[in-house]
């Protein structure tokens, strides 16, 4: 968006999404920053007030608006943010790299079995106990997550580290998608 | 003078107008001061052409007329004849399978498409609109149910068009309805929109504050109204009368038009009274009378009232939150007013639902302050609402591999990319759905995009990047680019619900180039292709997991590849060559359903759930 002509920027669609909703490039952001600065770019870019201008500049508005959109609910949830920002550091992907941290799958395998038999047993009162124990586990993750990136951002002239840092977060983030599955199963 | 935009509330019952003034949302009223016109259409013979009437004079010869006249068309609008099998029974006019077997009104031997009938109906609201206000119009917002699809959303489009309106924006029914709820608030609120109607059922929540208005979550059902509970009343009354007179008793057209009246009429004393009477003359000396109570009434209701509440339950998951977390319940739709409806929404939200707007009236007063701000009064109102429904394609053996979720703030868009299976195939076939089901036959078809002047190359190179929007509507629009030679590809279109060239022409963006229309035989060698691909993608599968299959499965699936094999020499019609692949393809479901729930159980042991993506035609 130009503060001079008033008029979107085409490129504006392909930025990546920190850029466009003129955030820090980082992990630890404010939601309310993220939110204010999304909904005043929203009041420019929504297709709502170009009805009556040219397909061009209705069809730059609705491409701009969709990405706005995209890059408020990518950097809004924690866990999406953090892939995402992974992956912008150099990260590998989750298809790319599908290792949890050491001892993660027995404890997920023990306590699936918790939930597939609660489940089978329509059993509502352990269902809501298993949740909670999932939730705790994937608070504890993403915190590990927080701090991790907050290493990286003190350690980013040290390659070594940093590439071990992001490896790092890549466990992380794989076994939040586990424990996320799960908790979707106690519903 | 600006030219007026009006803001039309097109419902299953009623509807009615208003436009956007200085002082705000104004509700248009003919010269008696009435402002809900009934969503009925008659027709009656005048010389040798038809005399079309639409409102509350046809609404009151309906009786006299049960065979031409038509109400509750918006239940019909983009829906086969096989979606509406219930209605049809109670229905006194006749609905019959047109193009593509869509329901349609057969009046004395002429077919009307529900979108032609709703034409009708916002034909009148205009010209009512243009004699209050004194000038023309030409340009509109029309409201929907939240919980429309793709093809219903293009269907009413494509009415107001017919009506001669520019239709500025489809805009959801409780988002306007909360615009207009709205207005003043300055705090942060959290807010649910109640909306249930004459034949639908939607629940919206929303994020208030400072002039934005931000869907979270949107559920419903778009065939869930008042009009199930009349039917409630009806099956009652018409099991009893055969009780007592007989069970092969039929009851003709204007019986059952007569019924229908006397059980809306029914169900609305019942909102206010204990007890009431209902009476019918059934002909031939015999009569039929009894009394129901307020109680009977509720227990013939509680089950459609309680699935209202499940989309509630829904709509609170999706958007995180519990009934705690609802500041303000609104309540919205002519079917509100029972008090079973109130007593259950107050329990569910533990608060007394707000109802101090008329429920008839709210929709369109929204539905002109969207159309206040589309004519750039002011950008204080900033409303972000989201698609219903998730949108994506079919993959290999009928499975629907999402792209866009539901709830997504609208606009958005997707892309994905397709490649070739054989060398110097030139186009790809993609099946678009809409839907929440894991498997295609389970979703909203919403029409076959093929992607044509892909430039020949060998198989698995070219790039075809294609992008998916929904815009500010939640209508979709494709566009197509082939990425190694940077050429635009051709989208060509085969609407799955009736869309006309115009549609088609709007949904392919000015970026693609319309392909020739002309060339069945390169459809054919397209197809052929498609096909050699899908019979070898069969094959691998068998080979991996043949043995998932019941004896049955096999043989059924080897019947329906057998069967494919063959016509895919003969054959020289590409649209029976498509069915039997279908046919192959249906029929390897259980192994792809299969192999999916491997993929599912490994999900566990060190496999990402993103490996269920798109297995077939995409990289």
């Amino acid at each position: 968006m130009c503060d001079f002509c008033k008029t979107l920027n085409p490129a504006a669609a392909m930025m990546d999404f920190f850029s466009l909703l003129g955030l820090a490039e980082r992990f630890d952001i404010d939601p309310e920053e993220l939110r204010r600065k999304y909904l005043a770019l929203s009041r420019h870019a929504h297709p709502d007030y170009h009805v009556n201008d040219n397909a061009d500049v209705r069809n730059l508005h609705l491409q701009v608006s969709a990405s706005l959109n995209e890059a408020y609910q990518t950097l809004r949830d924690p866990a999406s943010r953090a892939a995402y920002l992974l992956e912008r550091l150099g990260g590998k992907s989750s298809e790319a790299d599908k290792s949890v941290p050491d001892g993660f799958l027995d404890t997920m395998m023990m306590m699936q079995e918790d939930v597939q038999d609660a489940v089978e047993a329509s059993d509502a009162a352990e269902l809501a106990r298993l949740r909670e124990v999932l939730q705790t586990q994937h608070d504890g993750l993403m915190r590990g997550v927080a701090e991790l990136f907050a290493q990286h951002q003190q350690a980013v002239i040290c390659q070594a580290v940093t590439a071990g840092l992001l490896e790092e977060i890549r466990q992380q983030l794989n076994a939040v998608s586990y424990v996320k599955k799960l908790i979707d199963l106690t519903r | 003078m600006d030219e007026i935009i009006l803001g039309i509330d097109l419902g299953t019952t009623n509807s009615l107008a208003a436009v956007f003034g200085p002082g705000g949302p104004e509700i248009i009223t003919d010269a008696s001061g009435e402002a809900l016109v009934p969503s009925v259409i008659a027709f009656s013979p005048e010389g040798s052409s038809q005399k079309i009437t639409v409102g509350c004079d046809a609404r009151d010869r309906a009786v006299e007329n049960p065979l031409s006249t038509v109400y509750s068309v918006k239940r019909l609008v983009g829906k086969t004849v096989d979606d509406v099998r219930d209605d049809l029974a109670v229905l006194p006019y006749a609905i019959v399978a047109g193009p593509k077997n869509l329901a349609c009104v057969n009046i004395d031997g002429k077919l009307y498409s529900p979108q032609e009938l709703s034409t009708l109906i916002l034909s009148e609201i205009r010209s009512r609109a243009e004699l209050a206000l004194g000038q023309e119009i030409s340009r509109a917002v029309i409201t929907v149910p939240a919980y429309f699809d793709d093809a219903q959303r293009q269907a009413t489009r494509q009415a107001g068009q017919g009506a001669g309106l520019n239709v500025l924006r489809i805009v959801n029914e409780p988002t306007a309805a909360a615009l207009a709820y709205g207005l003043d608030r300055k705090d942060d609120a959290t807010i649910a929109v109640y909306d249930f109607g004459g034949g639908t059922f939607d629940i919206s929540l929303l994020r208030v504050c400072d002039g934005v208005f931000q869907v979270l979550a949107t559920n419903g059902d778009t065939r869930l109204g008042g009009d199930d509970l009349d039917r409630e009343i009806i099956n009652l009354v018409t099991s009893e009368i055969r009780q007592r007179f007989g069970q092969t008793l039929s009851f003709p057209p204007a019986t059952r038009q007569a019924l229908r009246s006397l059980a809306e009429a029914l169900k609305i004393r019942l909102s206010t009274e204990d007890a009431a009477e209902i009476a019918i003359d059934l002909g031939g000396g015999k009569s039929f009378e009894r009394t129901i109570t307020r109680q009977q009434f509720e227990s013939l209701i509680g089950p459609w009232v309680e699935h209202t509440i499940e989309h509630c339950t829904r709509a609170l998951d999706d958007a995180g939150l519990g009934p705690a977390d609802i500041d303000e319940v609104v309540m919205v739709g002519g079917s509100t007013r029972i008090p079973l409806v109130r007593q259950r929404v107050a329990e569910v939200f533990s608060r007394e639902p707000y109802t101090a707007i008329d429920p008839d009236r709210v929709v369109a007063m929204g539905a002109a302050i969207q159309a206040g701000i589309l004519a750039g009064a002011s950008r204080e109102t900033l409303l972000l609402d989201v698609t219903p429904l998730s949108l994506g394609i079919e993959t290999l053996g009928g499975a629907m591999g999402k792209l866009i979720m539901r709830n997504s703030t609208i606009p958005c868009s997707a892309g994905e990319t397709f490649t070739t299976s054989v060398d110097g195939q030139t186009s790809v076939d993609i099946n678009v759905l809409q839907g929440e089901r894991e498997l295609a036959g389970d979703c909203r078809e919403l029409g076959r995009f093929q992607l044509r002047n892909i430039p020949p190359m060998p198989a698995g190179a070219p790039r075809v990047q294609v992008k998916f929007t929904i815009d500010a509507n939640g209508i979709l629009n494709v566009s197509a680019r082939e990425l190694r030679s940077g050429r635009e590809a051709a989208v060509q279109i085969s609407p799955a619900y009736g869309l006309t060239k115009n549609e088609i022409d709007t949904m392919v963006k000015d970026s693609v180039v319309h392909a020739m229309a002309d060339m069945t035989s390169h459809q054919l060698i397209d197809v052929r292709n498609e096909v050699a691909r899908v019979l070898g993608a069969i094959d691998k599968a068998l080979a991996n997991a043949g043995d998932v299959l019941t004896g049955p499965q096999r043989d059924a699936l080897d019947e329906a590849v057998t069967a494919c094999q063959a016509k895919l020499e003969t054959c020289q019609d590409p649209d029976e060559l498509y069915a039997a692949m279908k046919a192959a393809n249906d029929a390897a479901m259980p192994l792809t359903q299969a192999q999916m729930d491997a993929v599912l159980s490994k999900t566990l042991q060190g496999r990402a759930v993103e490996d269920l993506g798109p297995q077939i035609s995409s990289e």
